[in-house]
């Protein structure tokens, strides 16, 4: 692709800005109000300076990576304005701040090279388990932990009279697959090794099984004490995923898949209000008015939402607990119909494919390993939040990355655009 | 390593391929299982569009409608349990089922937009209702200070044409704001005594052993042992007759007189002779014991099983006279009288006739839908007949005609504060156009309380 029609995409996609959020408040009979202009900038000048530091730090990166990006990021925008206009307003800053961050990170990485993340990363692992740890701070300090929805993982930083919410198990997220690729581009051959045998059954030196139970350890930690489902869920099958592909052994996906299962049974039983996910996805109407209202909602919205949808603005996603987070694939499908849910998918799909493709391609196992990590972990996510609310599985709250509204997702997911970005550049050195 | 990437990338685009299908799947399916759903709130009037379309009798009479965006019903109490209401947060009988239906037809869709291309109308449609509204005010009126309920069908289809419960109240104070949704909800009046109220029920139930009598054989001339009392083996109490006697003051009696004079001993006897397994047989053919697939839904009428009949002789002699354990709804007892002037064949009752636009073109109509055979015609056509004798010569006098011979049955159950009257009643006999059942609960028996109150529902039917 030229520069030209990346170029154009990405206006494509700033107009899409524009219109969509006009549409909305012409739907609410508010005529074209200043949010029109004022999104579609915050917009432009995000993936404008994306564009132009790509452009000047990481030249030979492919130009597939920030289109599908813009266009999930432009339908996200859209649609949490829609649904609350605060929230929408707040994404734009979420939007600047976490372009600015890819930038920085695209700045910071150039002459010097994915490479010196190495170095730092027992201090990219401590500052992840920092993160998660840091929602259990006791609440009412200016910085402390808050409880939402039932789950212990977000921060509260006080602001004089305001409250900025923030969740740094995201953030976390990113580290870990740093901390990941890198240790086991070390370590891939002694784990690779698998000298001892019980019977037909091969196993490595049992020091090397040690890093994957600690990983188990941290995940299930996660899930006990912040009762964060998907967060538990994605972080161990990120590591399970980069294990598989560094030492080319499936008995580490079997093991790690046995792991999980047996994990997620044991706290079906211990945790009453996982049991009671499980219960609302298998059987939502049985409890309508309790565990299974989000998920009938969902059902409800889904079959209202035909080929094109009610129209943006025109549908009532507004009835669905959390839309603006866990179900705004479910409100986005509900207004834009089966053709804006392909859309969506599509879109991921090709993300994917490129960064897949910047894996592969990668000559140089860290790198590799690296653009793997990032690529699984947006993958497993979005399979995560779109399993769940299509009720393939348990719903597991977690955000879908670039479309929900959630600043510290954004961040983190434009982290990983530029660290992708990077990977490319590099390996087309 | 490379082979192990290019397996998770198909792995994902495997994934991305099942989300896709699952997606339209998903789609699909809630699309066509839950758009009615009254807990669906989609399926309310949106926020922004909330007029609704009219609800009209068949025979023209507005029973709701928008008047300056102000939901409004011009007959009041007397269509409350078909009609319901529907205020901003809560909805009720067929203003929550028809939700849908009275829309407006201006969705947004590709559909209305060829409406409109070819000069249709897109208002709000009119759902027009199956009930007659010279029949349901008759109805109504009847009722009035009274408990009870009144129930018309047509045999031939199970439109039904009157559906009136009392005591009943005024939607149009729920809308005012002078009711709460809970006060409204949780007053006596909102109990719908057609679906919901099960009662025993008395003598009525004589038709359907009866019918099971012809079935094993026994003709409407058969003599019989007529009776003055009738222990069953092992009971302790004797069933005795209201005229104290003898049925006929003789020894032999018909199985026709039997049914005319509502003849307790030959009917307890006909119930222990046949057995448990017949008389629940029948039953159950008609609908006891299963669920009624009826719009506004309904309790379910019950009977115990063969074998708890057969355990207790006593108890089974008297569930041939419609006591003990038998449970029944007015809506059950219309539907298996219905099908006695249908030869026999039940058709499930309805109440929506059409949905239209406000330019008359239809957008859909119910089908007449059969619930199975309950006996055979020539059974039916004799049972009809001996229901004839009943308001000839027997117990149903008062809802006799001067024009056409009337087939009925009159019940009296025993009700904790006086008993309950039953009429069930099918006019003309020969060629039955309406099935009429009443119920007036705790005011005496079905010849003289219930039915006097057919009489007047059947004068408003053929004027």
């Amino acid at each position: 692709m030229s520069e030209r029609t990346e170029a154009a995409l990405l206006l494509a996609a700033t107009l899409l800005v524009g219109v969509g959020t006009a549409v909305v408040t012409l739907t609410n009979d508010e005529g074209i109000t200043i949010d029109a202009y004022v999104a579609a900038s915050a917009f432009l000048a995000s993936f404008g300076g994306l564009l132009f530091a790509l452009k000047t730090w990481a030249s030979r990166a492919t130009r597939l990576l920030l289109p599908p990006v813009a266009l999930l990021t432009a339908l996200g925008l859209i649609e949490v304005f829609r649904l609350d206009r605060d929230l929408g307003r707040l994404q734009r800053y979420w939007l600047l701040l976490a372009a600015a961050i890819a930038i920085g990170v695209l700045r910071l990485l150039h002459g010097r090279g994915v490479e010196v993340l190495r170095r730092f990363r027992y201090l990219f692992l401590a500052a992840a388990f920092g993160f998660l740890l840091s929602p259990l701070l006791p609440s009412g300090l200016p910085i402390g932990g808050a409880t939402i929805n039932g789950s212990r993982l977000w921060i509260r930083l006080e602001l004089g009279q305001r409250t900025l919410s923030f969740q740094p198990g995201e953030a976390a997220k990113v580290l870990l697959v740093i901390f990941f690729a890198s240790y086991l581009a070390d370590r891939r051959r002694g784990l690779a090794e698998m000298p001892r045998s019980i019977g037909p059954i091969r196993l490595p030196e049992p020091r090397q099984l040690l890093p994957i139970l600690l990983a188990f350890g941290v995940s299930f930690a996660v899930l006990v004490y912040q009762r964060d489902l998907g967060a538990s869920v994605l972080l161990f099958g990120v590591f399970v995923v980069l294990l598989y592909v560094a030492t080319d052994r499936p008995a580490y996906l079997i093991a790690g898949g046995m792991l999980i299962s047996s994990g997620a049974s044991a706290a079906q039983n211990v945790f009453p209000h996982i049991q009671g996910r499980v219960d609302a996805w298998l059987h939502p109407f049985d409890n309508f008015s309790g565990t299974g209202f989000q998920i009938a909602q969902g059902i409800f919205a889904l079959g209202d939402a035909g080929l094109f949808g009610t129209g943006l603005g025109a549908g009532a996603p507004y009835l669905i607990p959390a839309a603006a987070t866990d179900y705004i694939f479910v409100a986005l499908v509900e207004e834009t119909g089966l053709a804006g849910g392909f859309a969506i998918i599509t879109a991921f799909g090709l993300l994917f494919a490129v960064g897949f493709g910047i894996a592969i391609r990668s000559g140089d196992t860290f790198r590799s390993l690296l653009a793997l990590g990032l690529t699984v972990t947006l993958a497993l996510q979005m399979t995560l939040i779109l399993g769940g609310v299509l009720r393939l599985m348990p719903l597991t709250g977690i955000t879908l990355p670039f479309v929900s509204y959630g600043g510290s997702s954004l961040l983190a997911n434009f982290g990983i655009v530029a660290l992708l970005a990077r990977i490319s550049h590099e390996e087309r050195a | 390593m490379s082979r192990a990437m290019h397996r998770i990338a198909a792995v994902s685009f495997g994934v991305l391929a099942l989300l896709t299908v699952w997606l339209t799947f998903q789609q699909v399916v809630a699309g066509s299982t839950y758009a009615d759903d009254p807990r669906n709130l989609r399926a309310l009037p949106d926020p922004d569009d909330s007029r609704r379309g009219i609800i009209t009798t068949a025979d023209g009479v507005v029973i709701a409608e928008d008047r300056d965006g102000i939901r409004t019903y011009p007959e009041g109490s007397s269509y409350l349990h078909v009609v319901g209401y529907v205020t901003a947060d809560a909805s009720a009988g067929l203003e929550s089922t028809r939700a849908s239906d009275l829309r407006p037809l201006d969705d947004g869709s590709i559909t209305s937009w060829l409406i409109t291309l070819f000069g249709g109308s897109l208002e709000p449609p009119e759902v027009r209702l199956t009930l007659v509204d010279r029949i349901q005010r008759v109805a109504s009126a009847a009722l009035d200070r009274h408990t009870g309920a009144v129930i018309a069908l047509d045999p031939a289809t199970g439109a039904v044409l009157a559906y009136a419960s009392s005591p009943t109240s005024d939607p149009n104070e729920l809308i005012s704001g002078d009711l709460t949704v809970s006060e409204f909800r949780d007053d006596p009046a909102a109990l719908d005594r057609v679906a919901f109220r099960l009662l025993p029920s008395g003598s009525t139930f004589k038709t359907l052993v009866a019918a099971a009598a012809l079935e094993e054989g026994i003709r409407p001339d058969t003599i019989l042992e007529d009776r003055a009392e009738f222990l069953a083996p092992g009971a302790g109490q004797p069933i005795t007759n209201i005229t104290g006697g003898t049925c006929t003051g003789g020894d032999e009696i018909t199985l026709r007189e039997a049914l005319a004079v509502s003849c307790n001993t030959v009917f307890a006897g006909l119930a222990v002779d046949m057995g448990g397994l017949v008389i629940n047989d029948i039953a159950q053919r008609a609908g006891f014991n299963s669920v009624l697939a009826f719009e506004l839904g309904a309790a379910i009428s019950s009977i115990p099983t063969a074998e708890e009949l057969d355990a207790d002789l006593g108890a089974l002699a008297q569930t041939g006279l419609g006591e003990r354990d038998l449970r029944v709804t007015p809506l059950q007892m219309a539907v298996l009288t219905a099908a006695f002037g249908n030869q026999g064949e039940m058709m499930n009752p309805y109440l929506v006739d059409s949905v239209l636009t406000r330019d008359g073109s239809t957008l859909k109509r119910t089908e007449p839908e059969s619930l199975g055979r309950l006996i055979d015609p020539a059974v039916a056509a004799d049972l009809v007949s001996m229901m004839v004798d009943v308001v000839t010569d027997g117990t149903g006098r008062a809802a006799s005609r001067p024009d056409m011979d009337v087939a009925g049955k009159t019940g009296t159950a025993e009700g904790a504060g006086g008993p309950h009257s039953w009429f069930l009643a099918l006019a003309p006999a020969d060629n039955p156009t309406i099935a009429v059942v009443v119920v007036i609960e705790g005011e005496g028996t079905g010849g003289t309380v219930a039915a006097p109150i057919v009489a007047q529902i059947l004068n408003a039917w053929f004027g």
